[in-house]
């Protein structure tokens, strides 16, 4: 196949993706719904697609805060937004840590493990904002 | 958007499968920017007055106010 030069082509292609992305997203959702509905959310959890749904869900929202960035206006130091992003975050993986704790069947140890997933899944993004953040400012 | 592409295809004695291959895109890409029905980009828009020799003020440059009544 020709690689394809023309800008306007290009963009019409792009177009094209979006809807392609569209129907396969309605058609995963459709698949899951139709799972749920018949076995439970349990057999939602253990089909491929449902790690591919949410893969794609992730990927989306990383690029997205390339656009979010770029959208704000606020000229506060990434620095500080980081610290106060950090210190949410703790505060929500502590209390989170602490009804787990607090909860039959659960000790400490489960309540550190959850709480410090929720910590890394919340810092790995903040993070990435950091960067871009920084990045937009030398820019 | 309004412009001369067509005037200054045409006075440099090209057809638009010439100025599509010089300018490396389709030729329903010159016709569309020629009807004024596609916005080129700044790079093919240089690509385009590179191959008929003008500038950028001769084919693209209109006034704000020509450009507002053109949109209307």
């Amino acid at each position: 196949m020709k690689k394809i030069k023309d800008e306007r082509l290009k963009l019409q292609n792009l177009q094209n993706l979006r809807i392609v992305f569209m129907v396969q997203t309605l058609g995963i959702l459709a698949i899951l719904g139709y799972e749920f509905i018949r076995f439970g959310f349990d057999k939602v959890i253990s089909d491929p697609l449902w790690l591919v749904f949410l893969i794609t869900g992730i990927v989306n929202q990383y690029l997205n805060l390339t656009i979010s960035v770029d959208h704000e206006n606020s000229t506060k130091n990434p620095k500080n937004r980081l610290a106060v992003s950090l210190i949410i975050l703790g505060v929500i993986a502590v209390v989170i840590g602490y009804f787990i704790c607090n909860t039959n069947s659960y000790d400490i140890v489960d309540a550190l493990i959850s709480s410090g997933i929720i910590f890394i899944s919340g810092l790995i993004p903040s993070i990435y904002v950091y960067r871009l953040r920084v990045k937009r400012n030398d820019e | 958007m309004i412009n001369s592409v067509k005037l200054a295809r045409l006075e440099a004695g090209m057809t638009q499968q010439e100025l599509a291959d010089k300018a490396e895109v389709t030729r329903q890409t010159i016709s569309l920017i020629e009807k004024g029905e596609y916005n080129p980009s700044l790079n093919l828009c240089l690509e385009i007055c590179y191959a008929v020799n003008k500038s950028l003020d001769d084919l693209f440059w209109i006034d704000k106010e020509r450009g507002k009544n053109e949109e209307n």
